[in-house]
């Protein structure tokens, strides 16, 4: 598969069709993988694709980074199910055009839920929670797939709430939930990791670093954190396509995809909207339906 | 014919984000007629109910006021045609949100509200204020310190 994989790569590289491949080699220990970019044909030979890469790639396609205007026409990139997913999304928010990138899709068993839990093998042990559910293992988009064409799948179900502690949240009083997210948010130092992890945050200055008008505190205090949490929670509503690497990236353990699993499935509930499959339907809140929920006013 | 004035060991401050157009027509309205209505509210107004970032009502509760009422023109009233759509929209998804932080939703309104409709505005002030008074201050947020300021605090009172 892999060989298959670089063989392809390494072909257009050479062509010239693609500048640049975006994937994964392996890193500092062999616990972990790192994100490499390909510009030399010979280098294809350090591709690796296995349960160790968690990296979401499509983080690098957003137009918040330098990488795309580097004037690389067309990039390829590596990707499991859940950063096509990524990809197919920041095509609908017009982040990306479907023809400037290059997709390397493979199977994909699940990665492994953080480098330290890794012992060589992926198992029910170490395996993270949004792979449990997932229907995109045969992704739902690529331009090259192992073997040929890229096999059909069923993908009609809803998303799964493929975090159990968002089941566990929402069990509690809601002062008892108040008072989980006050001892977790204690610990946050907002080093803004969940941020610049994200494949879909995309503004070129985040309304926390703007300072005037100075809507969240920048200080690490709990009310700030708090605020600076639930933004960010709300600007991912309906745009999250649930890779988790908020939560891997946090140095002090805060479930913070827990907020978007939760979104996630607010939004499948009351809009019938699932994001990272299709790249023209809207993301639910720059739209409307005239018929929308509103058991909720009086 | 005045109504017999009541006196709570508790009064509520509530923050109200009004659309001009309809809601704050409506308490205009409510005020001219010389209505009755719990003076808690605070208004903020606004051209829209769609103007309503969720940073509004984020920063209220951070400023520690114990219940935001949101409200604008009856679907298909919006001045701007549509602001109101969108404004249903973000708000049903921000109400999840702050339940899931775990802040009571009861403290939280959202009607329609048109410019004619004083006494709807009236009955919905009147019945959101007592809710909130029974519910008490929401202190659970309001009242969360930042540690610097904690320690500036027993330093001056220690002074």
């Amino acid at each position: 598969m892999i060989e298959e994989l670089r063989n392809k790569a390494k072909e257009l590289l050479e062509s010239g069709e693609l500048d640049v491949v975006i994937g994964y080699a392996d890193g500092s220990d062999s616990a972990r993988t790192t994100p490499i970019f390909v510009r030399n044909p010979e280098d294809v030979e350090k591709l690796v694709v296995d349960g160790r890469c968690v990296n979401s790639l499509p983080l690098f396609l957003n137009k918040r980074h330098e990488y795309p205007r580097k004037g690389w026409k067309k990039t390829g990139i590596v990707g499991k199910g859940c950063d096509i997913r990524a990809i197919t999304q920041l095509i609908a928010e017009n982040q990306l055009r479907r023809d400037e990138v290059y997709i390397f899709g493979f199977p994909c068993d699940g990665v492994v839920s953080h480098p330290n839990n890794w012992d060589g093998s992926l198992n029910d042990g170490n395996i993270a929670s949004k792979c449990s559910d997932c229907d995109v293992k045969i992704p739902t988009d690529a331009d090259f797939y192992p073997g040929g064409t890229l096999p059909d799948a069923d993908r009609s179900g809803p998303y799964q709430i493929t975090a159990p502690q968002v089941l566990n949240l929402m069990e509690m009083e809601h002062s008892d939930r108040f008072a989980f997210w006050r001892d977790s948010f204690d610990r946050c130092f907002k080093c803004y990791a969940c941020r610049e992890v994200c494949p879909h945050c995309s503004c070129n200055i985040c309304i926390t670093d703007r300072t005037q008008p100075n809507w969240l505190d920048q200080a690490a205090h709990k009310k700030g954190v708090f605020a600076w949490h639930m933004t960010r929670a709300m600007h991912l509503v309906g745009r999250c396509t649930g890779c988790g690497e908020c939560t891997r990236a946090c140095p002090v353990d805060i479930q913070v995809d827990a907020f978007n699993q939760h979104m996630k499935d607010v939004i499948q509930g009351s809009f019938d909207y699932k994001s990272g499959y299709s790249e023209e339907e809207k993301p639910p809140l720059i739209t409307f339906k005239v018929d929308d929920r509103e058991d909720f006013i009086r | 014919m005045s109504k017999k004035i009541e006196r709570h060991d508790f009064e509520p401050r509530i923050i109200g984000f009004v659309c001009k157009w309809c809601t704050y027509s409506g308490a205009d309205l409510a005020g001219t007629s010389r209505m009755d209505y719990s003076p808690n509210v605070r208004m903020v107004r606004l051209p829209c109910s769609g103007r309503i970032d969720q940073q509004f009502l984020i920063k209220a509760f951070e400023q520690g006021v114990d219940g935001v009422i949101v409200s604008g023109c009856h679907p298909g009233d919006c001045h701007y045609n549509e602001g109101n759509y969108y404004a249903r929209r973000r708000n049903l998804a921000f109400r999840q949100l702050l339940e899931f932080n775990g802040i009571d939703l009861r403290r939280m309104e959202f009607s329609w509200i048109s410019a004619a409709e004083a006494i709807k505005w009236t009955q919905v002030i009147d019945e959101f204020t007592n809710r909130v008074r029974e519910l008490g201050p929401h202190d659970e947020y309001g009242d969360m310190l930042d540690p610097y300021a904690e320690r500036l605090l027993k330093v001056e009172g220690s002074a």
